[in-house]
């Protein structure tokens, strides 16, 4: 999830398009990471110092790691020990973007450091996707922090992106949301959650979102909206609020209940309180959620 | 018995979820499998069908899988009711074991679990 959210990040930051951003995420599986983004991202070594590298490579018949340890930059167990790390899904992403010219090594530098920065992650916390500094992410990228139940909608907006890169795929990048008082789409699928507080989720999109979202869901190909796809998102919906509610269960003894789905076709839902809009850029196009806690 | 004797009732009100598991029977050899959309349903095909094995979702129209799984256990005592569900909470876990569930599952369902439930219903 770390990556999804660096891309978002560069795109609020207009390093990258959203086309790019979005070739370089259908582009990242086949992506070799390169010792100098490697090395960069650990911190030993700056952009300047990894160019300096590539331009003296091009007279000299060494690999890069070689070159890097004969100019002093890096010792031959920080070569061994980068190029044994798995590489995480955000680096690959980076390396792409490097890659394909859209940045460049100082770019990758000061980008990978500001987001870093901006949310105090450790490459430990990358690697071992803590949970704890996903949820701040969420929290502040989504602006829940001045929101009334702020820690329900961080929690619910976490898990919603861990299910979606468990059953949709990870292929996708969250875009700024805001908040509104009616959900408008041509399809939209709505589920409560009910009990100490009430929870309306809507999931809306467009049918040929709405089809591509159900066939990542059910594994299978579908031609039209019917009946079927219908209950293929909605049983996306409640498998993740389900889990919602045994979470909040389990964890904090809160007991609550789903009602069953509700699909509306060409038309709106009003929200008493406004709720927030989150919308997901995927490869396949832009799904919107809608979430009203009260 | 063997998975091609074994009777299953399916309650889940999404034809989705009530495909995947039906998939799911049919690729262990299992034939004779019987569907219901609602509460009210399943308890009709139950007394119906007499399965040796029911596998029922909670959250459903009509009549809930609990209600459901209250009124097949009063017309049979011995009837194995599965609770299938995504709502595997506490309070909902009590209510099913004090029901007289035979065992739950916890939606997204995991094949593995769901056969060792079916060769332990088969003993």
């Amino acid at each position: 999830m770390f990556a999804q959210f660096f891309g978002a990040f560069l795109l609020n930051n207009q390093l990258v398009s959203p086309e790019t951003l979005a070739q370089a995420i259908d582009d990242k599986k086949n992506t070799r990471m390169r010792l100098g983004v490697l090395a960069i991202n650990a911190g030993l070594m700056t952009a300047d110092q990894v160019e300096h590298v590539n331009v003296a490579q091009q007279s000299v018949d060494k690999r890069f790691g070689d070159l890097c340890v004969d100019l002093g930059y890096l010792t031959s167990a920080d070569v061994d020990r980068l190029l044994s790390e798995q590489p995480t899904d955000y680096l690959l992403l980076g390396q792409t973007l490097v890659n394909n010219g859209s940045l460049s090594n100082a770019d990758f530098e000061s980008a990978i450091s500001a987001y870093k920065a901006k949310y105090q992650l450790s490459d430990d916390d990358i690697s071992n996707n803590q949970n704890d500094k996903l949820s701040a992410i969420v929290k502040d990228f989504f602006h829940f922090n001045t929101a009334e139940n702020a820690r329900i909608y961080t929690e619910y907006v976490t898990l919603l992106f861990k299910n979606i890169i468990r059953f949709i795929g990870d292929d996708f990048t969250p875009l700024e949301s805001c908040m509104v008082s009616e959900a408008e789409a041509e399809y939209i699928v709505c589920q409560t959650i009910h009990g100490k507080y009430n929870a309306e989720i809507c999931l809306a999109c467009p049918s040929a979102e709405y089809i591509a979202f159900a066939e990542r869901f059910a594994k299978e190909e579908l031609s039209e909206v019917d009946e079927y796809t219908n209950e293929i998102v909605g049983e996306f919906l409640n498998v993740n609020n389900g889990l919602f509610v045994v979470n909040e269960s389990n964890q904090l003894g809160i007991e609550l209940s789903l009602d069953p789905q509700t699909y509306i076709h060409n038309g709106s839902v009003k929200y008493g309180n406004k709720a927030f809009c989150i919308p997901v850029a995927f490869a396949f196009g832009e799904v919107e959620f809608f979430i009203s806690i009260t | 018995m063997e998975f091609k004797d074994i009777r299953i009732l399916l309650c889940d009100d999404s034809m989705f979820a009530r495909k995947k598991l039906r998939m799911f029977f049919s690729s262990l050899g299992i034939v004779n499998i019987f569907e219901a959309a609602d509460g009210e349903e399943a308890v009709e095909k139950y007394k119906e069908n007499k399965p040796d094995l029911v596998f029922m979702d909670i959250v459903m129209p009509k009549l809930t899988g609990i209600d459901a799984l209250k009124a097949i256990k009063e017309f049979d005592k011995d009837a194995k009711v599965v609770m299938a569900s995504s709502v595997g909470t506490q309070s909902h876990l009590k209510q099913a074991i004090v029901l007289g569930a035979y065992d739950f599952v916890q939606k997204p369902i995991d094949d593995a679990q769901v056969e060792k439930i079916i060769r332990n219903a088969m003993k």
